[in-house]
């Protein structure tokens, strides 16, 4: 491949997620303002579209404090975390047919290994700023997130067992014939629901729980470092939604239009359905939110993994 | 693809067995005691996965992943101790656990 | 790929020896993720990535993890004991450093190449579930047995402390002592 080509399809991916993630602000506000039957930003441009760019030139602005008492070095390296993890993860996912930045054998365990880092940025978060909301929301981050992402790569082993490989390309062609979320269909669910608690969105966002620990982890940020933080968490929505589009509903694969448009619409498709999520679940407590992972995922993923198996198995003879 | 010789690699997983040996003997923090344990059993890992390397092979690669589950279970053990320790002993230095010294 | 084996491999060397000399206790542990960060490119270079994306999801993601979780809620930092004085770092230093000079004379007498091939997951899935299955079984007894002990162990140290609260709670009812608690655990600047 010719070298343009490749740093056209590097740009194209980095300047596509950040721009979806900044759409995604004003999207959210504005469709939990449909859900929540008010208006939402609508003032700063055409529908408000512009509000995004208000709050970004605000954000930058601010005056950039770190506590006095703070751990220095690690409260600023943790928040650049967060988006450098989800960003990297972007590098393996196919856009389109051979529209992809680096072909990976083992595609789908670098991404578990960029989720599985993610981790840091909020315990680093929470432990740096030396507030006791922040640690008992990075806490609560460390236990949620690596239990998680247990099931996560358990709900995953299932599409890698029918595809036979862990390339992301590899994954979606083989969906040729039949889309996976058909045959795993558990797994699916248990990818949501793991998303969800990866990307700390409502209904798992005790991590951030502002009834209890203020803002959680992100307490003691202010300015673009706390930007730095909101970013990350819309690229990482962008991420799993890209990512159940590609492992669950065939990737780039449809009829008549092209590649790149079935993968982005089937991408907004799940985007939308994570926003709903949020404007529709109240928040568990935070042993409920345990017991639904060890006691719920935990066994759910197992059987979808040992059943998948035995078909494999049958169907090689 | 790799033109690395398998002498350097067993070079490189010597020397970071040597500095946790160095920091295991020396410090007295509980959970650095740990962390050096944890750098060894690394080197030892990088050793067999070197030495699968050599031969082709995926059993060096096996092998690393049994120096993964034991290293879990070890940690897993090591940190309740820590607690156990830090509660009782109010501290974490290893030489405060001298009361079975004949 | 040869280039990036020898500057991952000096990176892995320095993140070690830094973990080694830190006092901080999160700062330390930080490093030893680095060190095997650096660590899994030289699996990478050496041809192995399947191991070298567990490397990062199991040692740096979770057993890591696991160890910064443990300082932070046992806040450790402030338990730590005293700085040992650098001349306790001699006698071992020379020891190590004899032991090490041996291995690297020994490993230097002849040089051999590596086979070049990449051994990719499926290679070692076949072997791991293969010649190796009554290991993996065993694998696994060895990690419910940690699990195990692990829970009696943490389990009880929480009931120790419960019993021990409920006596203190005793005496300052009876007047007999104070509501300060002795094992209050005192916040410790540090760099």
């Amino acid at each position: 491949m010719a070298w343009y080509w490749q740093l056209l399809i590097v740009l194209g991916v980095l300047i596509a997620a950040l721009t979806i993630a900044a759409g995604l602000i004003w999207y959210e506000r504005r469709l939990l303002s449909l859900v929540q039957d008010r208006y939402g930003p609508n003032r700063v441009g055409p529908a408000g579209l512009l509000q995004v760019l208000a709050d970004t030139v605000k954000i930058i602005f601010k005056e950039d404090w770190v506590p006095p008492f703070a751990d220095r070095r690690v409260f600023v390296v943790a928040p650049s975390l967060v988006l450098i993890t989800a960003l990297l993860s972007f590098m393996v996912v196919p856009v389109a047919e051979g529209w992809v930045v680096i072909d990976l054998d083992i595609g789908l365990l670098f991404i578990l290994a960029m989720s599985s880092l993610a981790v840091y940025s909020v315990v680093l978060a929470g432990w740096s700023s030396r507030s006791k909301y922040s640690l008992v929301g990075g806490l609560r981050a460390a236990a949620q997130m690596v239990s998680y992402e247990v099931f996560m790569g358990l709900s995953l082993i299932g599409v890698v067992a029918l595809a036979g490989s862990f390339d992301l390309g590899d994954i979606v062609e083989a969906q040729e014939g039949l889309w996976y979320v058909v045959p795993q269909f558990v797994g699916f669910v248990v990818f949501l629901v793991a998303g969800l608690a990866e990307t700390r969105r409502i209904p798992f966002d005790l991590t951030e729980a502002e009834s209890e620990l203020v803002a959680g982890y992100h307490t003691e940020y202010s300015g673009m470092k706390f930007g730095l933080f909101l970013v990350g968490e819309y690229v990482a929505i962008t991420l799993f939604s890209a990512l159940i589009a590609t492992l669950f509903f065939g990737g780039w694969l449809g009829p008549w239009l092209p590649g790149v448009v079935w993968f982005l619409i089937k991408t907004f498709i799940f985007i939308t359905l994570f926003i709903l999520i949020r404007g529709t679940f109240p928040r568990p407590r935070y042993d409920q939110l345990m017991a639904l992972g060890w006691k719920a995922m935990l066994p759910l993923s197992l059987l979808n993994l040992l059943i998948t198996g035995a078909i494999v198995v049958a169907r090689a003879g | 693809m790799a033109s690395v010789s398998l002498e350097h690699a067993l070079i490189l997983a010597a020397i970071l067995f040597a500095i946790g040996f160095a920091g295991l003997l020396t410090r007295r923090n509980l959970i650095v005691v740990l962390a050096c344990i944890e750098i060894m059993l690394n080197a030892a890992g990088l050793a067999f996965v070197a030495a699968g390397a050599r031969w082709g092979q995926a059993d060096g690669q096996v092998m690393f992943l049994f120096v993964l589950a034991m290293a879990g279970a070890e940690v897993a053990v090591g940190l309740a101790i820590a607690i156990r320790f830090r509660q009782s002993l109010k501290g974490l230095d290893v030489d405060d656990a001298d009361r079975m010294r004949g | 790929m040869t280039i990036l084996f020898y500057i991952a491999a000096a990176v892995a060397v320095l993140a070690t020896l830094l973990v080694v000399t830190r006092r901080n206790l999160v700062h330390a542990l930080l490093y030893l993720v680095v060190s095997l960060f650096a660590v899994a490119v030289v699996f990478y270079t050496l041809g192995a990535p399947f191991v070298a994306a567990l490397e990062v999801i199991v040692y740096a993601g979770a057993i890591m993890m696991l160890f910064v979780f443990a300082v932070m809620l046992l806040n450790l930092q402030a338990a730590s004991p005293p700085r040992v004085p650098w001349t306790a770092w001699v006698g071992p230093a020379v020891l190590v450093g004899v032991l090490l000079a041996e291995v690297i004379y020994a490993l230097t007498i002849e040089t051999q190449p590596l086979a070049g091939a990449e051994v990719g997951a499926t290679a070692v899935s076949e072997a791991l579930y293969g010649p190796y299955v009554l290991a993996v079984e065993l694998a696994s007894m060895l990690l419910l047995a940690a699990l195990v002990a692990a829970t009696h162990v943490a389990a009880r140290a929480r009931e120790d402390q419960t019993a021990a609260s409920v006596e203190r709670g005793r005496a300052v009812l009876h007047g007999q002592g104070t509501a300060s608690e002795p094992g209050v655990i005192v916040e410790e600047g540090d760099a």
